[in-house]
Protein backbone atom coordinates (compact mmCIF):
# COMPACT_ATOMS: atom_id res chain seq x y z
CA UNK A 1 0.00 0.00 0.00
CA UNK A 2 2.72 2.05 0.97
CA UNK A 3 4.54 1.65 -2.55
CA UNK A 4 1.28 2.40 -4.09
CA UNK A 5 0.77 5.48 -2.78
CA UNK A 6 4.50 6.75 -3.31
CA UNK A 7 4.24 5.51 -7.55
CA UNK A 8 0.87 7.67 -7.67
CA UNK A 9 2.33 10.26 -5.88
CA UNK A 10 5.46 10.31 -8.06
CA UNK A 11 3.15 10.48 -11.11
CA UNK A 12 1.30 13.47 -9.56
CA UNK A 13 4.79 15.46 -9.03
CA UNK A 14 6.17 14.41 -12.15
CA UNK A 15 3.01 15.18 -13.91
CA UNK A 16 2.51 18.79 -13.27
CA UNK A 17 5.91 19.37 -13.83
CA UNK A 18 5.42 18.28 -17.37
CA UNK A 19 2.33 20.01 -17.27
CA UNK A 20 4.06 23.34 -16.62
CA UNK A 21 6.30 22.55 -18.97
CA UNK A 22 3.77 21.90 -21.93
CA UNK A 23 2.22 25.51 -21.09
CA UNK A 24 5.47 26.98 -21.18
CA UNK A 25 6.31 24.95 -24.84
CA UNK A 26 2.62 26.03 -26.44
CA UNK A 27 3.17 29.52 -25.37
CA UNK A 28 6.41 29.20 -26.54
CA UNK A 29 4.38 28.39 -30.48
CA UNK A 30 3.18 31.79 -30.83
CA UNK A 31 5.68 34.16 -29.01
CA UNK A 32 8.60 32.42 -31.47
CA UNK A 33 6.89 33.03 -34.64
CA UNK A 34 5.78 36.52 -33.67
CA UNK A 35 8.94 37.05 -32.85
CA UNK A 36 10.55 35.63 -36.08
CA UNK A 37 8.54 36.63 -38.84
CA UNK A 38 8.27 40.31 -36.46
CA UNK A 39 4.84 40.25 -36.51
CA UNK A 40 3.44 40.68 -33.20
CA UNK A 41 -0.33 41.00 -33.63
CA UNK A 42 -3.04 43.09 -32.34
CA UNK A 43 -3.95 42.11 -29.00
CA UNK A 44 -7.41 43.66 -30.02
CA UNK A 45 -7.76 40.81 -32.43
CA UNK A 46 -6.42 37.84 -30.54
CA UNK A 47 -8.84 39.01 -27.12
CA UNK A 48 -11.85 39.69 -29.02
CA UNK A 49 -11.14 36.04 -30.97
CA UNK A 50 -9.96 34.56 -27.83
CA UNK A 51 -13.34 35.68 -25.63
CA UNK A 52 -15.35 34.36 -28.20
CA UNK A 53 -13.95 30.46 -27.83
CA UNK A 54 -13.00 30.70 -24.47
CA UNK A 55 -16.85 30.78 -23.76
CA UNK A 56 -17.46 27.77 -26.20
CA UNK A 57 -14.31 25.91 -25.32
CA UNK A 58 -13.30 26.39 -21.47
CA UNK A 59 -16.36 25.77 -19.82
CA UNK A 60 -16.27 22.09 -22.24
CA UNK A 61 -12.35 21.59 -20.90
CA UNK A 62 -13.59 21.99 -17.44
CA UNK A 63 -15.98 18.84 -17.47
CA UNK A 64 -13.80 16.72 -19.88
CA UNK A 65 -11.55 17.13 -16.65
CA UNK A 66 -13.89 16.00 -14.80
CA UNK A 67 -14.96 13.46 -16.62
CA UNK A 68 -12.00 11.50 -18.28
CA UNK A 69 -9.61 11.72 -15.20
CA UNK A 70 -11.48 8.96 -13.34
CA UNK A 71 -11.59 6.44 -16.28
CA UNK A 72 -7.53 7.35 -17.87
CA UNK A 73 -5.89 7.40 -14.51
CA UNK A 74 -3.34 9.97 -13.19
CA UNK A 75 -0.65 9.36 -15.55
CA UNK A 76 -2.86 8.99 -18.56
CA UNK A 77 -4.63 11.98 -17.56
CA UNK A 78 -1.65 13.82 -17.74
CA UNK A 79 -0.32 12.37 -20.80
CA UNK A 80 -3.80 12.68 -22.78
CA UNK A 81 -4.43 15.98 -22.18
CA UNK A 82 -1.17 17.11 -23.48
CA UNK A 83 -1.84 15.46 -26.77
CA UNK A 84 -5.42 15.54 -27.21
CA UNK A 85 -8.02 13.92 -28.80
CA UNK A 86 -8.94 12.07 -26.01
CA UNK A 87 -12.79 10.92 -26.31
CA UNK A 88 -12.28 9.76 -30.18
CA UNK A 89 -8.58 7.85 -29.53
CA UNK A 90 -6.20 7.82 -26.63
CA UNK A 91 -9.71 6.88 -23.46
CA UNK A 92 -10.93 4.03 -25.77
CA UNK A 93 -7.44 2.48 -26.75
CA UNK A 94 -6.33 2.76 -22.80
CA UNK A 95 -9.68 0.68 -21.95
CA UNK A 96 -9.46 -1.44 -24.55
CA UNK A 97 -5.76 -2.02 -23.48
CA UNK A 98 -7.72 -2.66 -19.99
CA UNK A 99 -10.02 -4.53 -21.41
CA UNK A 100 -7.22 -7.12 -22.79
CA UNK A 101 -4.77 -7.37 -19.76
CA UNK A 102 -8.31 -7.85 -17.70
CA UNK A 103 -7.12 -5.31 -15.32
CA UNK A 104 -9.55 -2.84 -13.51
CA UNK A 105 -9.19 0.76 -14.44
CA UNK A 106 -8.98 2.11 -10.61
CA UNK A 107 -6.55 -0.26 -9.89
CA UNK A 108 -3.16 0.25 -9.71
CA UNK A 109 -2.31 -2.22 -12.56
CA UNK A 110 -5.04 -0.48 -14.33
CA UNK A 111 -2.89 2.78 -14.17
CA UNK A 112 0.09 1.54 -15.47
CA UNK A 113 -1.38 -0.44 -18.41
CA UNK A 114 -3.50 3.21 -19.11
CA UNK A 115 -0.21 4.77 -18.56
CA UNK A 116 1.66 2.63 -21.17
CA UNK A 117 -1.45 2.35 -23.92
CA UNK A 118 -1.89 6.23 -24.03
CA UNK A 119 2.37 6.90 -23.90
CA UNK A 120 2.39 4.33 -26.65
CA UNK A 121 -0.16 5.83 -28.99
CA UNK A 122 0.68 9.42 -28.27
CA UNK A 123 4.25 8.18 -29.75
CA UNK A 124 2.35 6.86 -32.60
CA UNK A 125 -0.08 9.38 -33.59
CA UNK A 126 2.70 11.87 -33.00
CA UNK A 127 5.33 10.27 -35.67
CA UNK A 128 2.58 9.61 -38.23
CA UNK A 129 0.58 12.73 -38.10
CA UNK A 130 4.63 14.23 -38.44
CA UNK A 131 5.51 11.90 -41.62
CA UNK A 132 1.94 12.31 -43.29
CA UNK A 133 2.61 16.13 -43.02
CA UNK A 134 6.01 15.65 -44.71
CA UNK A 135 4.20 13.95 -47.39
CA UNK A 136 1.57 16.29 -48.07
CA UNK A 137 4.34 19.46 -47.73
CA UNK A 138 6.86 17.56 -50.82
CA UNK A 139 3.90 15.42 -52.79
CA UNK A 140 0.99 17.23 -53.55
CA UNK A 141 -0.04 13.58 -55.51
CA UNK A 142 -0.34 11.98 -52.35
CA UNK A 143 -2.71 14.87 -50.67
CA UNK A 144 -4.51 14.94 -53.87
CA UNK A 145 -5.06 10.89 -53.27
CA UNK A 146 -6.22 11.55 -49.16
CA UNK A 147 -8.75 13.96 -50.45
CA UNK A 148 -10.12 11.46 -53.06
CA UNK A 149 -13.74 10.67 -53.27
CA UNK A 150 -12.58 7.28 -52.86
CA UNK A 151 -10.41 7.69 -49.29
CA UNK A 152 -11.54 11.10 -48.07
CA UNK A 153 -15.08 10.31 -46.67
CA UNK A 154 -13.67 6.87 -44.94
CA UNK A 155 -11.38 8.88 -43.00
CA UNK A 156 -14.82 10.35 -41.66
CA UNK A 157 -15.90 7.39 -39.87
CA UNK A 158 -12.59 6.02 -38.27
CA UNK A 159 -14.47 7.13 -35.20
CA UNK A 160 -17.99 5.10 -35.79
CA UNK A 161 -15.23 1.77 -36.38
CA UNK A 162 -13.37 2.99 -33.34
CA UNK A 163 -16.53 3.15 -31.26
CA UNK A 164 -18.32 -0.20 -32.82
CA UNK A 165 -15.16 -2.30 -32.26
CA UNK A 166 -15.78 -0.86 -28.19
CA UNK A 167 -19.61 -1.13 -28.27
CA UNK A 168 -19.33 -5.09 -29.52
CA UNK A 169 -17.36 -5.77 -25.74
CA UNK A 170 -18.93 -3.53 -23.76
CA UNK A 171 -22.61 -3.45 -24.86
CA UNK A 172 -22.55 -7.18 -24.82
CA UNK A 173 -21.09 -7.62 -21.48
CA UNK A 174 -23.38 -4.50 -19.93
CA UNK A 175 -25.99 -4.95 -22.46
CA UNK A 176 -28.82 -4.08 -19.50
CA UNK A 177 -27.47 -0.57 -18.90
CA UNK A 178 -26.35 0.57 -22.83
CA UNK A 179 -29.63 0.68 -24.15
CA UNK A 180 -31.05 3.43 -21.88
CA UNK A 181 -28.42 5.70 -23.09
CA UNK A 182 -28.13 5.07 -26.34
CA UNK A 183 -31.71 5.27 -27.78
CA UNK A 184 -32.03 9.03 -25.78
CA UNK A 185 -28.85 10.23 -27.67
CA UNK A 186 -30.78 8.65 -30.19
CA UNK A 187 -33.76 10.39 -29.71
CA UNK A 188 -32.18 13.56 -28.98
CA UNK A 189 -30.12 13.57 -32.51
CA UNK A 190 -33.62 13.49 -34.31
CA UNK A 191 -34.41 16.66 -32.26
CA UNK A 192 -31.35 18.27 -32.20
CA UNK A 193 -28.99 16.66 -35.35
CA UNK A 194 -26.22 19.20 -34.69
CA UNK A 195 -25.61 19.31 -31.27
CA UNK A 196 -21.92 19.68 -30.88
CA UNK A 197 -19.79 16.68 -29.53
CA UNK A 198 -18.82 17.72 -26.58
CA UNK A 199 -21.82 18.74 -25.10
CA UNK A 200 -23.52 15.21 -26.80
CA UNK A 201 -20.60 13.12 -24.79
CA UNK A 202 -21.56 15.32 -21.54
CA UNK A 203 -24.98 14.60 -21.99
CA UNK A 204 -24.49 10.72 -22.91
CA UNK A 205 -21.90 10.21 -19.78
CA UNK A 206 -24.85 11.76 -17.20
CA UNK A 207 -27.76 9.77 -19.27
CA UNK A 208 -26.02 6.82 -19.15
CA UNK A 209 -24.79 7.13 -15.13
CA UNK A 210 -28.02 7.86 -14.12
CA UNK A 211 -29.80 4.69 -15.75
CA UNK A 212 -26.88 2.43 -13.99
CA UNK A 213 -27.53 4.53 -10.57
CA UNK A 214 -31.25 3.92 -10.87
CA UNK A 215 -30.78 -0.17 -11.84
CA UNK A 216 -28.62 -0.36 -9.32
CA UNK A 217 -30.46 0.61 -6.62
CA UNK A 218 -33.23 -1.62 -8.23
CA UNK A 219 -31.33 -4.29 -8.46
CA UNK A 220 -31.02 -4.92 -11.56
CA UNK A 221 -27.15 -4.93 -12.40
CA UNK B 1 10.09 38.76 -47.91
CA UNK B 2 7.02 37.27 -46.08
CA UNK B 3 5.96 34.99 -49.54
CA UNK B 4 6.41 31.41 -48.19
CA UNK B 5 6.40 32.30 -44.77
CA UNK B 6 4.39 29.76 -43.37
CA UNK B 7 7.23 27.41 -44.30
CA UNK B 8 9.61 28.70 -42.92
CA UNK B 9 12.18 26.36 -41.99
CA UNK B 10 12.46 28.26 -38.49
CA UNK B 11 8.54 26.86 -38.10
CA UNK B 12 9.14 23.78 -39.58
CA UNK B 13 12.16 23.56 -36.43
CA UNK B 14 9.51 25.03 -33.84
CA UNK B 15 7.16 21.86 -35.06
CA UNK B 16 10.07 19.37 -34.46
CA UNK B 17 10.85 20.81 -31.05
CA UNK B 18 7.36 20.26 -29.77
CA UNK B 19 7.07 16.68 -31.69
CA UNK B 20 10.59 16.08 -29.30
CA UNK B 21 8.92 17.46 -26.29
CA UNK B 22 5.72 15.34 -26.81
CA UNK B 23 7.87 12.10 -27.33
CA UNK B 24 10.10 12.53 -24.12
CA UNK B 25 7.00 13.42 -22.45
CA UNK B 26 5.26 10.36 -23.36
CA UNK B 27 8.39 8.32 -23.32
CA UNK B 28 9.25 9.23 -19.68
CA UNK B 29 5.77 7.86 -18.51
CA UNK B 30 5.81 4.94 -20.57
CA UNK B 31 9.28 3.81 -19.70
CA UNK B 32 8.20 4.49 -15.89
CA UNK B 33 5.00 2.89 -15.81
CA UNK B 34 7.29 -0.39 -17.35
CA UNK B 35 9.15 -0.54 -14.22
CA UNK B 36 6.44 0.24 -11.71
CA UNK B 37 4.45 -2.87 -14.21
CA UNK B 38 7.14 -5.21 -13.40
CA UNK B 39 7.76 -4.34 -9.62
CA UNK B 40 3.94 -5.20 -9.35
CA UNK B 41 3.50 -8.06 -11.41
CA UNK B 42 2.10 -7.30 -14.62
CA UNK B 43 4.08 -9.92 -16.89
CA UNK B 44 6.79 -8.77 -20.01
CA UNK B 45 3.49 -10.40 -22.41
CA UNK B 46 0.95 -8.29 -21.13
CA UNK B 47 3.07 -5.05 -21.46
CA UNK B 48 4.72 -6.14 -24.39
CA UNK B 49 0.91 -7.01 -26.10
CA UNK B 50 -0.16 -3.44 -24.58
CA UNK B 51 2.30 -1.45 -26.89
CA UNK B 52 1.46 -3.54 -29.92
CA UNK B 53 -2.04 -3.22 -29.45
CA UNK B 54 -1.88 0.79 -28.67
CA UNK B 55 0.39 1.26 -31.78
CA UNK B 56 -1.76 -0.70 -34.22
CA UNK B 57 -5.19 0.81 -32.81
CA UNK B 58 -4.17 4.39 -33.09
CA UNK B 59 -2.89 3.70 -37.01
CA UNK B 60 -6.03 4.63 -38.18
CA UNK B 61 -7.02 7.20 -36.45
CA UNK B 62 -3.94 9.49 -36.35
CA UNK B 63 -4.06 9.32 -40.21
CA UNK B 64 -7.42 10.49 -40.05
CA UNK B 65 -6.07 13.31 -37.35
CA UNK B 66 -3.17 14.17 -40.09
CA UNK B 67 -5.90 14.34 -43.20
CA UNK B 68 -7.25 17.24 -41.09
CA UNK B 69 -4.09 18.97 -41.28
CA UNK B 70 -5.14 19.49 -44.61
CA UNK B 71 -8.32 21.18 -43.95
CA UNK B 72 -6.63 24.30 -42.22
CA UNK B 73 -3.57 24.15 -44.72
CA UNK B 74 -5.17 25.91 -47.01
CA UNK B 75 -5.40 28.93 -44.51
CA UNK B 76 -2.32 28.15 -42.52
CA UNK B 77 -0.04 26.18 -44.12
CA UNK B 78 1.05 22.90 -43.00
CA UNK B 79 3.16 23.58 -39.92
CA UNK B 80 0.90 25.55 -37.36
CA UNK B 81 -2.04 22.59 -37.94
CA UNK B 82 0.46 20.45 -37.72
CA UNK B 83 1.81 21.49 -34.39
CA UNK B 84 -1.49 22.44 -32.88
CA UNK B 85 -3.02 18.58 -34.06
CA UNK B 86 0.00 16.95 -32.24
CA UNK B 87 -0.59 19.39 -29.11
CA UNK B 88 -3.91 19.52 -27.22
CA UNK B 89 -5.75 19.94 -30.32
CA UNK B 90 -8.28 18.37 -31.83
CA UNK B 91 -10.14 19.34 -35.68
CA UNK B 92 -13.73 20.40 -33.67
CA UNK B 93 -11.69 22.79 -31.72
CA UNK B 94 -8.88 24.39 -34.27
CA UNK B 95 -11.67 25.06 -36.98
CA UNK B 96 -13.75 27.51 -34.47
CA UNK B 97 -10.21 29.33 -32.93
CA UNK B 98 -8.89 29.95 -36.43
CA UNK B 99 -12.48 30.84 -37.58
CA UNK B 100 -12.66 33.66 -35.09
CA UNK B 101 -9.09 34.70 -35.02
CA UNK B 102 -9.98 35.54 -38.73
CA UNK B 103 -13.42 36.69 -38.26
CA UNK B 104 -11.72 39.60 -35.12
CA UNK B 105 -9.11 40.29 -38.21
CA UNK B 106 -12.32 41.33 -40.21
CA UNK B 107 -11.13 39.16 -43.13
CA UNK B 108 -13.93 36.90 -44.83
CA UNK B 109 -13.82 33.50 -46.15
CA UNK B 110 -12.85 31.85 -42.90
CA UNK B 111 -10.47 28.85 -43.30
CA UNK B 112 -11.08 28.61 -46.80
CA UNK B 113 -8.73 31.55 -48.06
CA UNK B 114 -4.85 32.13 -47.63
CA UNK B 115 -4.26 33.93 -44.72
CA UNK B 116 -1.23 35.91 -46.41
CA UNK B 117 -0.56 38.44 -43.58
CA UNK B 118 1.77 37.76 -41.36
CA UNK B 119 0.52 39.48 -38.27
CA UNK B 120 -3.57 37.75 -38.78
CA UNK B 121 -1.32 34.43 -39.21
CA UNK B 122 0.15 34.91 -35.84
CA UNK B 123 -2.99 36.50 -34.18
CA UNK B 124 -4.30 33.00 -35.09
CA UNK B 125 -1.61 31.30 -33.57
CA UNK B 126 -2.13 32.74 -30.43
CA UNK B 127 -5.78 32.45 -30.39
CA UNK B 128 -5.58 28.34 -31.03
CA UNK B 129 -2.59 28.08 -28.07
CA UNK B 130 -4.73 30.35 -25.80
CA UNK B 131 -7.59 28.38 -26.54
CA UNK B 132 -6.52 25.34 -25.36
CA UNK B 133 -4.20 25.67 -22.82
CA UNK B 134 -7.05 25.68 -19.51
CA UNK B 135 -6.66 21.67 -19.23
CA UNK B 136 -3.04 22.33 -18.61
CA UNK B 137 -3.38 24.64 -15.60
CA UNK B 138 -6.34 23.09 -13.94
CA UNK B 139 -4.60 19.78 -14.18
CA UNK B 140 -2.03 20.47 -12.07
CA UNK B 141 -4.63 21.85 -9.45
CA UNK B 142 -7.30 19.15 -9.29
CA UNK B 143 -6.19 16.05 -10.52
CA UNK B 144 -5.10 14.81 -7.24
CA UNK B 145 -7.99 15.76 -6.08
CA UNK B 146 -10.49 13.77 -8.31
CA UNK B 147 -8.50 10.99 -8.48
CA UNK B 148 -8.41 10.42 -4.27
CA UNK B 149 -12.20 11.03 -4.29
CA UNK B 150 -12.51 7.91 -7.02
CA UNK B 151 -9.80 5.45 -4.76
CA UNK B 152 -12.13 6.99 -1.57
CA UNK B 153 -15.23 5.36 -4.13
CA UNK B 154 -13.56 2.16 -5.42
CA UNK B 155 -12.19 1.36 -1.78
CA UNK B 156 -16.28 1.70 0.14
CA UNK B 157 -17.96 -0.31 -2.86
CA UNK B 158 -15.48 -1.87 -6.12
CA UNK B 159 -18.94 -2.89 -7.66
CA UNK B 160 -20.39 0.41 -8.08
CA UNK B 161 -17.55 1.96 -8.80
CA UNK B 162 -16.68 -0.60 -11.44
CA UNK B 163 -20.76 -0.35 -12.82
CA UNK B 164 -20.11 3.56 -13.23
CA UNK B 165 -16.61 3.32 -14.81
CA UNK B 166 -18.50 1.10 -17.28
CA UNK B 167 -21.54 3.11 -17.26
CA UNK B 168 -19.07 6.68 -17.86
CA UNK B 169 -17.94 5.01 -20.73
CA UNK B 170 -21.05 3.52 -22.31
CA UNK B 171 -22.47 7.19 -22.52
CA UNK B 172 -18.87 8.53 -24.45
CA UNK B 173 -20.00 5.27 -26.92
CA UNK B 174 -23.60 6.08 -27.01
CA UNK B 175 -22.93 9.65 -28.04
CA UNK B 176 -20.49 8.83 -30.74
CA UNK B 177 -22.80 5.88 -31.88
CA UNK B 178 -26.12 8.14 -32.08
CA UNK B 179 -24.07 10.69 -34.06
CA UNK B 180 -23.48 7.93 -36.37
CA UNK B 181 -26.98 7.24 -36.40
CA UNK B 182 -28.82 10.26 -36.49
CA UNK B 183 -26.21 13.27 -36.35
CA UNK B 184 -26.91 16.02 -39.14
CA UNK B 185 -23.55 16.72 -41.17
CA UNK B 186 -22.73 20.10 -42.72
CA UNK B 187 -25.74 21.74 -44.92
CA UNK B 188 -25.01 23.80 -48.25
CA UNK B 189 -28.06 26.14 -49.33
CA UNK B 190 -28.30 26.79 -52.78
CA UNK B 191 -29.54 29.65 -54.90
CA UNK B 192 -33.02 28.30 -55.14
CA UNK B 193 -32.97 28.20 -50.84
CA UNK B 194 -32.88 23.86 -51.22
CA UNK B 195 -30.53 22.06 -48.59
CA UNK B 196 -28.00 19.88 -50.19
CA UNK B 197 -25.11 17.93 -48.32
CA UNK B 198 -21.90 20.05 -48.40
CA UNK B 199 -19.35 17.12 -47.66
CA UNK B 200 -20.04 13.38 -47.94
CA UNK B 201 -19.63 11.41 -45.02
CA UNK B 202 -19.86 13.57 -41.96
CA UNK B 203 -23.81 13.47 -41.20
CA UNK B 204 -25.74 9.81 -40.60
CA UNK B 205 -26.00 7.56 -43.61
CA UNK B 206 -25.41 4.42 -45.40
CA UNK B 207 -21.10 5.35 -44.24
CA UNK B 208 -21.83 5.59 -40.94
CA UNK B 209 -23.86 2.77 -40.56
CA UNK B 210 -21.54 0.46 -42.47
CA UNK B 211 -18.87 1.54 -40.33
CA UNK B 212 -20.64 0.98 -37.34
CA UNK B 213 -22.10 -2.80 -37.73
CA UNK B 214 -19.05 -4.01 -39.45
CA UNK B 215 -16.77 -3.04 -36.91
CA UNK B 216 -19.23 -4.72 -34.21
CA UNK B 217 -19.39 -7.66 -36.54
CA UNK B 218 -15.61 -8.47 -36.95
CA UNK B 219 -15.23 -7.42 -33.56
CA UNK B 220 -17.42 -10.15 -32.73
CA UNK B 221 -16.33 -12.84 -34.88
CA UNK B 222 -12.76 -12.13 -34.34
CA UNK B 223 -13.64 -12.50 -30.48
CA UNK B 224 -15.56 -15.74 -31.58
CA UNK B 225 -12.64 -17.10 -33.40
CA UNK B 226 -10.03 -16.19 -30.30
CA UNK B 227 -12.16 -18.14 -28.27
CA UNK B 228 -13.03 -21.01 -30.65
CA UNK B 229 -9.20 -21.47 -31.86
CA UNK B 230 -7.53 -20.48 -28.64
CA UNK B 231 -5.54 -17.55 -30.55
CA UNK B 232 -3.81 -15.68 -27.30
CA UNK B 233 -2.32 -13.34 -29.79
CA UNK B 234 -5.28 -12.07 -31.69
CA UNK B 235 -7.17 -10.98 -28.28
CA UNK B 236 -5.44 -7.70 -27.61
CA UNK B 237 -5.49 -7.24 -31.52
CA UNK B 238 -9.00 -8.22 -32.24
CA UNK B 239 -10.22 -4.40 -31.81
CA UNK B 240 -7.29 -2.71 -33.94
CA UNK B 241 -8.04 -5.32 -36.47
CA UNK B 242 -11.84 -4.75 -36.15
CA UNK B 243 -11.52 -0.92 -37.51
CA UNK B 244 -8.92 -1.45 -40.04
CA UNK B 245 -10.95 -4.46 -41.52
CA UNK B 246 -14.45 -2.02 -41.33
CA UNK B 247 -12.11 0.71 -42.90
CA UNK B 248 -11.56 -1.68 -45.52
CA UNK B 249 -15.03 -2.04 -46.05
CA UNK B 250 -15.93 1.07 -46.25
CA UNK B 251 -13.73 2.34 -49.12
CA UNK B 252 -14.67 -0.72 -50.88
CA UNK B 253 -18.33 0.67 -51.01
CA UNK B 254 -17.18 3.53 -51.58
CA UNK B 255 -15.45 2.59 -54.79
CA UNK B 256 -17.98 0.15 -56.09
CA UNK B 257 -21.32 1.58 -54.96
CA UNK B 258 -20.40 5.60 -54.48
CA UNK B 259 -24.02 6.74 -54.91
CA UNK B 260 -25.37 4.31 -52.77
CA UNK B 261 -22.06 5.58 -50.33
CA UNK B 262 -23.25 8.95 -50.43
CA UNK B 263 -26.92 8.40 -49.11
CA UNK B 264 -27.61 10.51 -46.40
CA UNK B 265 -30.54 10.48 -43.74
CA UNK B 266 -29.42 13.46 -42.09
CA UNK B 267 -28.33 16.59 -43.47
Amino acid sequence: MKNNRTYIDTVHTYGRIWCIAALAVILAVPALMSWHLNAWPDIGIVGKAFGSIAILFYPTAVIEVLAYAPLLGAGGTYLSFLTGNIANLKLPCALSSMENAKVRSNSEEGEVISTISIATSAITTTLIIAVFVVIFAFNPKFTQLMQSDALAPAFKQVTYTIFGALAASYFVKHWKISIFPIAAISLILVFAGNIQIGILIFVGVVLSLLGAHVMYKLKWV
Amino acid sequence: MFQDFKSDPFLFMIAVGVIVFVIAQSLFFLLRAMKRGKEIGLSRETMKNTISSSALFSIAPAISIAVTVLVLSVALGYVLPWIRLSVIGAIQYEVPAAEAAIDAAGLSGGIGRDISDPKTFTAIAWVMSLGCILPLILIPIILKKVQSKVSGTVNKNAKWADLMSAAAFIGLISAFLGRGIAGIGEVQITESGEKINAVIGDGAGVLSITAIVSSIVFMLLLTLLNKKLQWKWLEAFAMPFSMLLSIGVIVLLNTVAPDLAAIEWRY
